[in-house]
């Protein structure tokens, strides 16, 4: 095996700055656009969250185009949505009720904010008996503007372009883990994640299919009243009884061991690469969608500088070396900003491999960043605008 | 409905007594038509009941329709066996089962660890005789490795599916304690089988999945996971009704 140290590295300045520049200007006006509402109506904090957030993820992109590496940049966008998410949701849950708990009576008036992850368990329910297991409302209402329909609407358009990339570019949670696996250098369990990575990719889909029948079996969403480690940081049935109590130390026990300490000692994604079900489905939809990385097999003199970047280990020394990721893959880009070679490639389907990447990873990113500014953005400019608000600074 | 006042005599209420006169003039046709009906229209909520258990142990085996029919069968005819079984206790108990009978909750207790420990032991493999106690079993070291099927497994999990106290199950038993012969009630049962045992149809396309190595890993860890569920599920149950009485 070569080493990877004898490669030459990536020059420091991809593009030129005016060049740069240019490919930026469309992801500005998008922005623009997007945040123009909060201005007209949104009052004062949140007009701050709106201008922080344009010039936010305007940088982002610009440095993407500058420099040529992808993960660094969304990494910062993406931790800073899921640590800035719960801020904000935390805050309207104690501004609306006074406690982050749902108490019985909302869930009973379908009041309950509704949460992508649930949709998996959802669909033999909705198929068999014509009912949606979760105490939210189909349309929107006056005091659930987070409804069914507005959150499935969003996560199958974002899905339908992107594919898996939703776990590196959407999700409010994944940033939670990734920031936590950002911390310190050294990976004190990358021997274990290496040896029992093959296995370790499997648990998700055993935990998908037993979320989808147990849901089923009991007519609720069994992920979110057992499994669910974001409870912890969002909002979680009253604690009532045992039974409550029980559910509430399953989801704090999962929250401090698979998003803060786990991610911490390994460097890896753990929550999102071996738990979480909804990341399992939608890697589904990465067989139906336009992009996907790929190796360049003259290139690679296999290093494997990839597999170990890889944040959720999406990657096999067999998948390399058929020039492809598995399945999992999240588009997050690490592995193509890892190699040193140039043999890891954004890919559009249907192209040669390897021709004109940097093409592919244009179209991509451009799709990707839209989304990511248009949902996360506009959730971040939410959490700027609470912290706008409580914060004393007249 | 008839079954409303329950006042045991010899297990069966006077107004039973009443019914099960009314009841004993239908027709056969007419009960076998009601309990395939019940059996169709309530076979999902049988399928989603059932299916965490069958799921995991139909992707454990080979690809193809063949095994899949047979295994399939199996575990029917053991469910069968199950359903056999509840119908002659229930009809031997009587309409009383759902509302009086005390021992519900450690009945559905029960069933639900012996369902954990089914499932557990296929996942893990038949313990081997011999084998010290500290030794993991080589199957689960080899957990990725598809098992030969063992009939036993079917019919272990297609039996303790029969006798799982689900609603419609129940509804079923009520109506069949109401007849006056127990050839009656297990015919009633034996039609109420055949509605929802056609609900089982699908799984039979797992047989044309591909099964690789990930596959048979995903199954087992599914069944490892629900056997988690129902072992904890069950003892809750049992642990509850300890602390209540
Ligand atoms: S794996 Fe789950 S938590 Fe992680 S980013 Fe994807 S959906 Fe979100
Ligand atoms: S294979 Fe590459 S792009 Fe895909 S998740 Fe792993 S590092 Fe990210």
């Amino acid at each position: 095996m070569a080493s990877p140290s004898s490669a030459p590295a990536r020059p420091p300045a991809f593009r030129s700055i005016g060049r740069s520049i240019l490919l930026t200007l469309p992801i500005a006006l998008w922005s623009l656009l997007m945040f123009t509402p909060s201005f007209r109506s949104g009052g004062r904090a949140l007009s701050i969250g709106a201008v922080l957030v344009i010039v936010f993820m305007t940088s982002l992109f610009f440095l993407m185009m500058r420099t040529g590496e992808t993960y660094r940049w969304r990494r910062i966008f993406f931790v800073a949505l899921g640590f800035l998410f719960p801020v904000g949701f935390i805050a309207s849950l104690i501004a609306e009720r006074g406690t982050m708990s749902i108490p019985i009576s909302r869930m009973v008036s379908g009041d309950t904010p509704f949460c992508f992850m649930v949709t998996p368990a959802l669909i033999l329910p909705a198929a068999f008996a014509r009912t949606i297991v979760f105490p939210g409302s189909i349309l929107p209402t006056a005091s659930n503007p987070h409804s069914i329909a507005v959150m499935i609407g969003l996560w199958f358009a974002f899905t339908l372009v992107l594919g898996k990339a939703w776990c590196s570019y959407a999700c409010f949670f994944g940033g939670m883990d990734e920031g936590f696996a950002a911390f310190g250098k050294r990976r004190r369990l990358h021997r274990f994640v290496t040896k029992y990575g093959s296995i370790l990719r499997l648990i998700p889909w055993a935990i998908l299919l037993c979320v989808v029948l147990l849901s089923a079996a009991l007519f609720e969403p069994f992920y979110c009243m057992w499994l669910c480690p974001f409870k912890t940081v969002t909002e979680f049935p009253a604690v009532r009884d045992l039974e409550t109590a029980l559910q509430f130390g399953v989801f704090v026990t999962l929250f401090v061991g698979l998003v803060v300490v786990l991610p911490y000692l390994t460097k890896k994604r753990t929550q999102c690469g071996f738990f979480c079900p909804f990341g399992a489905f939608q890697s589904l939809f990465n067989k139906i969608n336009l992009f996907d990385i790929r190796f360049d097999r003259e290139k690679c003199f296999d290093c494997g500088l990839c597999q170990t970047s890889c944040p959720t280990v999406a990657l096999s020394k067999e998948s390399v070396r058929e020039g492809k990721t598995l399945l999992n893959c999240m588009k997050c880009g690490a592995c193509v900003d890892a190699c040193k070679k140039d043999a890891a490639v954004w890919h559009l389907k249907g192209t040669p491999v390897a021709v004109k990447p940097e093409r592919a990873r244009l179209l991509f990113l451009y799709g990707a960043w839209a989304l990511a500014t248009m949902f996360g953005g506009s959730i971040l400019a939410n959490s700027i605008a609470t912290m706008v608000h409580w914060l004393p600074l007249k | 409905m008839a079954y409303e006042a329950v006042t045991p005599v010899t297990g069966r209420s006077a107004e039973n007594r009443y019914t099960t006169r009314k009841m004993a003039a239908l027709p056969l046709a007419a009960s076998a038509g009601e309990a395939l009906v019940l059996g169709l229209t309530t076979g999902p909520v049988c399928l989603a009941s059932c299916g965490p258990v069958v799921l995991p142990w139909m992707l454990v085996q080979p690809k193809g329709i063949g095994p899949h029919s047979r295994q399939l069968l199996l575990f029917l005819a053991a469910r069968l066996a199950g359903y056999m079984v509840f119908a002659a206790a229930a009809w031997l108990v009587g309409a009383a089962i759902p509302r009086a009978w005390s021992g519900r909750s450690w009945a559905y207790g029960g069933i639900e660890l012996l369902l954990a420990i089914a499932l557990l032991v296929y996942a893990a493999g038949w313990p081997r005789p011999r084998r010290a106690l500290s030794e993991p079993s080589p199957r689960l070291v080899r957990i990725g490795e598809a098992p030969r099927p063992r009939p036993s497994g079917a019919v272990a999990l297609g039996f303790l599916t029969g006798i799982n106290l689900c609603p419609p199950f129940l509804v079923a038993g009520v109506r069949a304690a109401q007849l006056a012969h127990l050839s009656g009630a297990l015919f009633f049962f034996l039609c109420f089988f055949a509605g929802t045992a056609i609900w089982f149809l699908p799984f039979l396309s797992l047989g044309f999945l591909q099964r690789t190595p990930a596959v048979v890993t995903v199954a087992r860890m599914v069944a490892v996971l629900l056997a988690c569920w129902y072992g904890f599920s069950g003892a809750s149950l049992l642990i509850e009704r300890i602390i209540n009485g």
